[in-house]
């Protein structure tokens, strides 16, 4: 329905568009006028002013429509009932009655699902009713108010214009207002933990174990009690295995990355940059799972089997597997920003060098590579933060024991990874134990924060030193 | 002849370059004296710089770029694939039209070839290059007090004169110069072109330029170049009085290019 109606709206908008155009173009004629714009911008003005307004407000009609009926529904089952519902009851029989009406309900039907539905279905078309009434007036007002203007000789092209810069503003509001409001969903979760839980105790505590946190009303917590539950929230191995992977993976990727960059820049002849580029880059194009079955199947198994030959004990779950298959992951990053950082570097540094007698690897090593180190610095420091959030190789192939461990073949668990634990199945929402995924996601979104300023500013101190 | 004392430095016999399928440089004959500086003039896109990136071989860093004929210097050839290009251009230093320093201290700016080379044993040798290299491109006072800072904080003028410091540090016998002035105001201009003439007394100078009145003021010869051929060489003031071919005459007249 939704549907049809947009078709309609912009078939009405782009036929209002050519209206527009001819009908100028003819008063021009007609009054010997001279137009203050060219007649498209009139058709463009005339067909934003039909479209714009009225798919914003079907846009917001189609978001609220649900929440205001569902409020009449419920209105209507505790008004003709004795009984008393409460919230998540009331929730309950409107999800029976919905389905009920689009005809998939299984349960027990009765007097009441059957009345419910009966409202439902009226309001539903109620709401179809005045929603059509309201567009099609919306759209009258806005196109005669067009119509006036372009009749008017205005100035369509500033006009047009002002539109655009409205659109983009709304767009980039859109984007910062989601940013803004999951930072502050982040922030009150977290809050509320740590209300229950010190924060202290949470950032510097060395167990982690959160499946002891039984459920329980934060505020009747006796001191004993916390004594073990602060016990479930120590943080500090996550980090650790954290940061553990995230240093095998740059053990990995920084070396191979780099070369690879510097050989892409320097010595490769633009047949091979042209192939060979785009092929690393596929990289960067495989969906991380793909990465996990590969270190979870293959990498994984086979640092056991040869740690077997040599008598060690190897989990087939380990940090090195995951690091490993992490630190490959990320070596399109860092090699194809190094390759672009090496060539920003003005080929007459270059010259100079090779002019006073350089070779090719003594200019590299000490003309090119300290001009692109902080880029290159910058690239690494992108990518570890990637590497910090990358969940699914580790969810796969580190396994999920919080051990505070520094051997690379035992399983050890990333921040990220222990939030997908908390989160999957069933939660209570106002546990400690699934707010506290929550209290991970702030630190964790505050750690790549400030590894991605330290980036940025890194790569712009570089930008300045050539424009 | 006043000239046949000169000792022939450098000379290009049947010169031709080509970038791909396009020829730069078309036979082009030309010998260059010793401990004098020859300028070279003509229109943009003429070969000079083409000309005299041959001489250091600079040109190998271009792909596409071949180069045929031979190029003695000394009575040796370089243009073959055994010379080694390395102390080729030890011996042969290039300044370039837009001062190029690297983004290091001005110290390790001009202890940047001698390091290379290896030709400082100890600290107080490399000191010392650095110094003198600094004082013969007439920088050293400016700057004696601040050798740590990065030679990209300098003033253009400065830089250029720092990028010649840089290629005397290795004490070439040849410094190619690609207009080292074109992005100079005049003062430091004239500093440059002073210090060519002192210059010019141990090292043999080649240089680029499209300023009729620099070629006057700082070469004792000059060749004049038309869509990559040598139409005429001759000394300066032979070519800027009274030159044999009619091109030469309407080009430095400014009736064309
Ligand atoms: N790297 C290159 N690749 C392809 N063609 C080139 C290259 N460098 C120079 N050329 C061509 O060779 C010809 C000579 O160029 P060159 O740079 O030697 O001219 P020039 O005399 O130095 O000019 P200007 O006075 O503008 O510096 C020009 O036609 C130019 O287009
Ligand atoms: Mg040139």
């Amino acid at each position: 329905m939704n549907l049809a109606i947009i078709v309609l709206i912009v078939l009405f908008s782009i036929s209002s568009f050519f209206f527009a155009r001819t009908k100028v173009k003819k008063i021009a004629i007609s009054n010997q006028t001279k137009l203050n714009a060219l007649p498209d911008y009139y058709g463009f003005y005339l067909s934003l002013w039909c479209a714009l307004p009225a798919l914003l407000i079907l846009i917001v009609w189609t978001i609220f429509e649900p929440s205001i009926i569902k409020a009449f529904i419920f209105q209507g089952i505790s008004g003709e009932n004795a009984q008393t519902y409460n919230n998540s009851e009331l929730n309950l029989i409107y999800q029976q009655i919905k389905s009920f009406h689009f005809g998939y309900f299984t349960g027990t039907i009765t007097e009441e699902i059957i009345r419910g539905a009966e409202s439902y279905k009226s309001f539903l078309s109620i709401a179809q009713g005045s929603k059509i009434v309201l567009l099609a007036t919306i759209i009258i007002f806005t196109t005669l108010y067009a119509l006036k203007k372009i009749l008017n000789n205005n100035k369509a092209r500033e006009d047009v214009e002002k539109i655009f810069k409205g659109l983009l503003f709304v767009c980039s509001l859109v984007a910062i207002l989601t940013t803004i409001g999951i930072i502050f969903a982040l922030l009150f979760e977290s809050i509320k933990f740590f209300s229950v839980i010190n924060i202290f105790d949470f950032l510097f505590g060395t167990s982690w174990s959160p499946q002891r946190a039984f459920v329980r009303d934060a505020s009747t917590i006796t001191a004993e009690e916390y004594a073990d539950l602060k016990n479930a929230f120590g943080t500090v191995p996550l980090f650790a295995g954290t940061a553990f992977i995230a240093l095998i993976a740059m053990i990995v990727a920084v070396p191979i990355g780099l070369f690879s960059g510097i050989y892409m820049a320097e010595y490769a002849n633009t047949k091979v940059r042209k192939y060979s580029k785009p092929i690393i880059e596929i990289l960067a194009g495989i969906p991380t799972v793909v990465y996990g079955f590969f270190a979870a199947l293959t990498v994984g198994p086979f640092f056991r089997e040869i740690g077997e030959k040599f008598g060690l004990e190897v989990s087939s779950e380990s940090a090195l597997a995951a690091g490993l298959v992490m630190g490959v992951m990320i070596i399109p990053y860092i090699s194809s920003l190094s390759d672009d950082v090496i060539n920003a570097v003005p080929q007459s540094l270059r010259d100079g060098s090779y002019a006073i007698g350089a070779t090719k690897s003594e200019t590299i090593k000490r003309v090119v590579f300290p001009a692109a180190l902080p880029g290159i610095v910058g690239s690494v420091l992108l990518a570890v933060s990637r590497a910090i959030g990358e969940t699914m190789i580790v969810v796969m192939a580190a396994g999920l024991a919080a051990n505070l461990t520094l051997n690379p073949l035992e399983s050890t668990t990333t921040i990220t990874t222990q939030i997908v634990m908390i989160l999957v199945g069933d939660q209570e929402f106002d546990s400690p134990k699934t707010q506290s995924a929550f209290a991970l996601g702030l630190t964790l979104f505050f750690a790549t924060l400030v590894l991605n300023y330290i980036a940025l500013r890194v790569v712009k101190k570089y930008r300045e030193k050539y424009e | 002849m006043v000239m046949i004392n000169n000792k022939v430095k450098i000379k290009t016999t049947n010169l031709n370059v080509y970038y791909g399928d396009k020829q730069a440089l078309n036979d082009v004959n030309l010998e260059i004296h010793s401990k004098e500086v020859t300028a070279l003039i003509g229109p943009s896109g003429c070969g000079k710089s083409t000309y005299i990136r041959c001489i250091n071989r600079m040109n190998d860093v271009i792909d596409i770029c071949r180069v045929t004929g031979s190029i003695e210097i000394d009575g040796n050839e370089i243009n073959k694939k055994e010379i080694d290009v390395v102390s080729l251009r030890e011996k042969i230093g290039m300044v370039f039209q837009k001062p190029n320093p690297f983004p290091k201290s001005i110290y390790d700016n001009v202890s940047y070839g001698p390091n290379i080379h290896g030709l400082a044993e100890n600290k107080v040798k490399m000191d010392e290059i650095v110094e003198t290299s600094l004082k013969k491109a007439a920088l050293w006072n400016e700057v004696k007090d601040r050798l740590n800072e990065p030679g990209t904080s300098l003033s253009g003028g400065q830089q250029q004169r720092l990028c010649i410091a840089r290629a005397i540090s290795v004490n070439p016998e040849v410094i190619l110069m690609d207009e080292p002035c074109s992005a100079l105001d005049p003062i430091a201009t004239a500093k440059i072109e002073e210090l060519m003439d002192e210059l010019k007394k141990s090292y043999t100078i080649v240089i680029v330029t499209h300023s009729m009145s620099q070629a006057v003021r700082v070469s004792q010869r000059t060749g004049f170049f038309h869509l990559g051929k040598l139409i005429e060489v001759d000394t300066t003031e032979k070519i800027f009085k009274n030159p044999n071919n009619k091109m030469t005459q309407d080009y430095i007249t400014g009736r064309f290019g």
